[in-house]
C-alpha cells in the first residue's frame, strides 16, 4: 500500500542545502589544510597532503578563501531574496522549549549511543517528548550552524582584507583563532548531523525527504509529532 | 647534504658606518623607516675616564634553531626551511595577522606598509643563487660580517667557530638558539625583549586547539557508538520501532 506523503521541504530550500553541504565540507577540509603543521589536529601529514594536492599552500588558501567568499554571497542573497522563509527557518529553530529539549537531548542522546536497556537502567521512562518540525538536537544544530556562519563570514572576511587594507594586524590574529573555534564547533555537529543523514537507518526518510522534498505519514507522526498534528489536516 | 648558514661577526672592528645596513636597503628597495638590520650601540660609560670606550654591534635576523617566530605562526607561511636553515616567509601564503613579528625578541620582523606582509633578512636569497654573499657582507668594508655554511669545515664561518670563543645574544624565557655568533665578547647584550606570543596566538594553541580535539572528538565518539549499536542490535532496534508504530 502506498503510504501517503507530507510536503517538508521546499525546491529552494533543498537546493540551498546541497549547495551549503557541498561548500561547507570542501572549505572545512581545505581549511584544516591551512592549520600549521606543527599542531594540526589531525597530524602534520594532514596539511602536507592538502598543500601538495592543491600543488602549494597558496592555492589551497586562494581556493579555500574564494570558495568561501562565494559561499558566503550565495547564502547572503538565498536568505535575502526568501527572507520571509529565512526568516520562519529562524523562528523556528529558535523557539526552544526548555523543558521538552532537554528530556528529549539527555534521553535521546543515551538511547542512540547506548540504547534502550541503558535509558532503563539510568531509571528513565523510555518514552521521549514529542517534537516539533525540528526535534531538539536537530535544533541545536541549526544553532550553531546559523551562529557559526554568520561568525565565519565576519572573521573570513577580515582575514582576507588584511593584507589588501588592514594596517592593523590584532583583528586579523584574533579572527583566525574565532574562524577555527567556529569552524571545529560547526565540525563537531556536522559529523552527527552526516551520520543521521547517510548512515542511520532510523532516520532515512529524513534524507530521502531533502532529495525529494516529502515524508511518509508515519515518519512524520513518529519522529515530528508536534508538526504532523499541525499539518495532517492541512493536506 | 643540508646546509646550515650562520654569520659570524667580529663587532670590535664595526665602525658604525652603516653601510650594510645601506646596501640592504637597497638590495631589497626596503620602505621609508624600515631595515632589515641593524648596527647597535653600547651607551660609553664616561666614569671610566680616560678608559672610556665604545662598541658597535651589527646585527639581523638569528635565523634561529628555535625560531619563535615560526612557532607564532597559525598556517606554516613563516618556516624554518630545512636545506638551508633560513627563516624565511610565503607571502602568498601569509594572511598578515603579524603574530610572527610580535613573537620575535630581535625585534627582526616589520609589517611591510605596503604589502601588509611581515619582512625580515633572508641572507638575500637572490644573490646566494648567483653565488654572491648576502650585500651587507659584501659591503662591510672592515670585513666585521662574515657569512657561510656552519655544515661546510672549510667555509670561514665554521672555521672561526671552531678556533675562536663565541658569544651569542640570548633571550629568555624561551632560548630562541640563535645562528648569530659573536667573537670574543660584544656589547650591548641586553636589548633583546622577552620572548611573548600574542594572545590570539596563545588562545589559538592553548585553548582552542584542544576543545577542537574534545568536541569533534566526542562527536566522533558518538557517531562510532551509534554506527556500533545500529551494526550489531540493527534489527531488534527496527522492530521496537514498528511496535512503536504499532502502539
Amino acid at each position: 500500500m502506498q503510504e501517503r506523503m507530507i510536503p517538508r521541504h521546499d525546491k529552494g530550500g533543498i537546493f540551498i542545502h546541497w549547495f551549503n553541504a557541498v561548500c561547507w565540507i570542501t572549505l572545512t577540509l581545505t581549511g584544516l589544510g591551512l592549520i600549521n603543521e606543527h599542531w594540526n589536529p589531525l597530524g602534520g601529514w594532514y596539511p602536507n597532503l592538502m598543500r601538495s594536492l592543491f600543488g602549494s599552500p597558496e592555492m589551497l588558501l586562494t581556493v579555500h578563501m574564494y570558495l568561501g567568499l562565494f559561499w558566503a554571497s550565495v547564502m547572503i542573497i538565498y536568505v535575502l531574496v526568501r527572507f520571509r522563509e529565512s526568516l520562519a527557518f529562524l523562528k523556528e529553530i529558535f523557539s526552544i522549549r526548555p523543558a521538552r529539549d532537554m528530556i528529549w537531548m539527555v534521553k535521546k542522546n543515551i538511547q542512540m549511543t547506548m540504547g534502550e536497556k541503558m535509558l532503563k537502567k539510568l531509571g528513565m521512562t523510555p518514552d521521549i517528548p514529542p517534537q516539533g518540525f525540528y526535534n531538539a538536537g536537530q535544533k541545536l544544530f541549526a544553532q550553531v550552524t546559523v551562529i557559526a556562519a554568520l561568525v565565519l563570514i565576519v572573521t573570513g572576511v577580515t582575514m582576507f582584507l588584511s593584507t589588501m587594507v588592514l594596517n592593523n594586524p590584532t583583528p586579523v590574529a584574533w579572527s583566525r583563532t574565532i574562524h577555527y573555534l567556529f569552524a571545529g564547533l560547526a565540525l563537531a555537529g556536522l559529523l552527527v548531523h552526516i551520520y543521521m543523514a547517510a548512515i542511520s537507518r532510523e532516520e532515512r526518510p529524513a534524507f530521502k525527504s531533502m532529495l525529494t522534498g516529502t515524508v511518509p505519514e508515519s515518519y512524520a507522526r513518529h519522529h515530528h509529532e508536534l508538526w504532523y498534528q499541525q499539518v495532517k489536516d492541512r493536506i | 647534504m643540508k646546509k646550515k648558514y650562520a654569520m659570524v661577526v667580529d663587532s670590535s672592528v664595526c665602525i658604525d658606518c652603516k653601510a650594510c645596513m645601506v646596501s640592504c636597503k637597497v638590495q631589497h628597495s626596503l620602505p621609508r623607516g624600515h631595515w632589515r638590520n641593524w648596527i647597535k650601540e653600547m651607551r660609553p660609560d664616561f666614569s671610566l675616564g680616560k678608559y672610556t670606550y665604545g662598541h658597535f654591534q651589527p646585527g639581523n635576523c638569528m635565523h634561529c634553531e628555535n625560531p619563535t617566530c615560526v612557532h607564532a605562526c597559525p598556517s606554516g607561511a613563516t618556516y624554518k626551511d630545512e636545506e638551508t636553515g633560513i627563516v624565511q616567509i610565503n607571502e602568498d601564503f601569509c594572511i598578515g595577522c603579524g603574530n610572527c613579528i610580535v613573537a620575535c625578541p630581535y625585534f627582526a620582523r616589520y609589517r611591510h606598509p605596503v604589502r601588509r606582509v611581515p619582512d625580515k633578512c633572508d641572507y638575500c636569497q637572490d644573490r646566494l643563487a648567483m653565488g654572491l654573499q648576502p650585500a651587507c657582507v659584501d659591503t662591510c668594508p672592515t670585513k666585521a660580517r662574515v657569512f657561510g655554511d656552519l655544515n661546510d669545515p672549510e667555509s670561514e664561518a665554521a672555521f672561526l667557530l671552531r678556533t675562536r670563543d663565541t658569544v651569542k645574544i640570548t633571550t629568555s624565557p624561551e632560548d630562541t638558539k640563535p645562528n648569530m655568533y659573536y667573537l670574543a665578547s660584544t656589547e650591548p647584550m641586553d636589548w633583546p625583549g622577552e620572548v611573548k606570543y600574542p594572545a590570539a596566538h596563545s588562545t589559538m594553541t592553548g585553548l582552542v586547539n584542544p576543545l577542537f580535539k574534545i568536541a569533534v572528538g566526542l562527536s566522533g565518539l558518538a557517531v562510532a557508538a551509534m554506527l556500533i549499536r545500529q551494526i550489531f542490535s540493527g534489527s531488534e532496534s527496527s522492530e521496537q520501532e514498528e511496535k512503536k508504530e504499532e502502539a
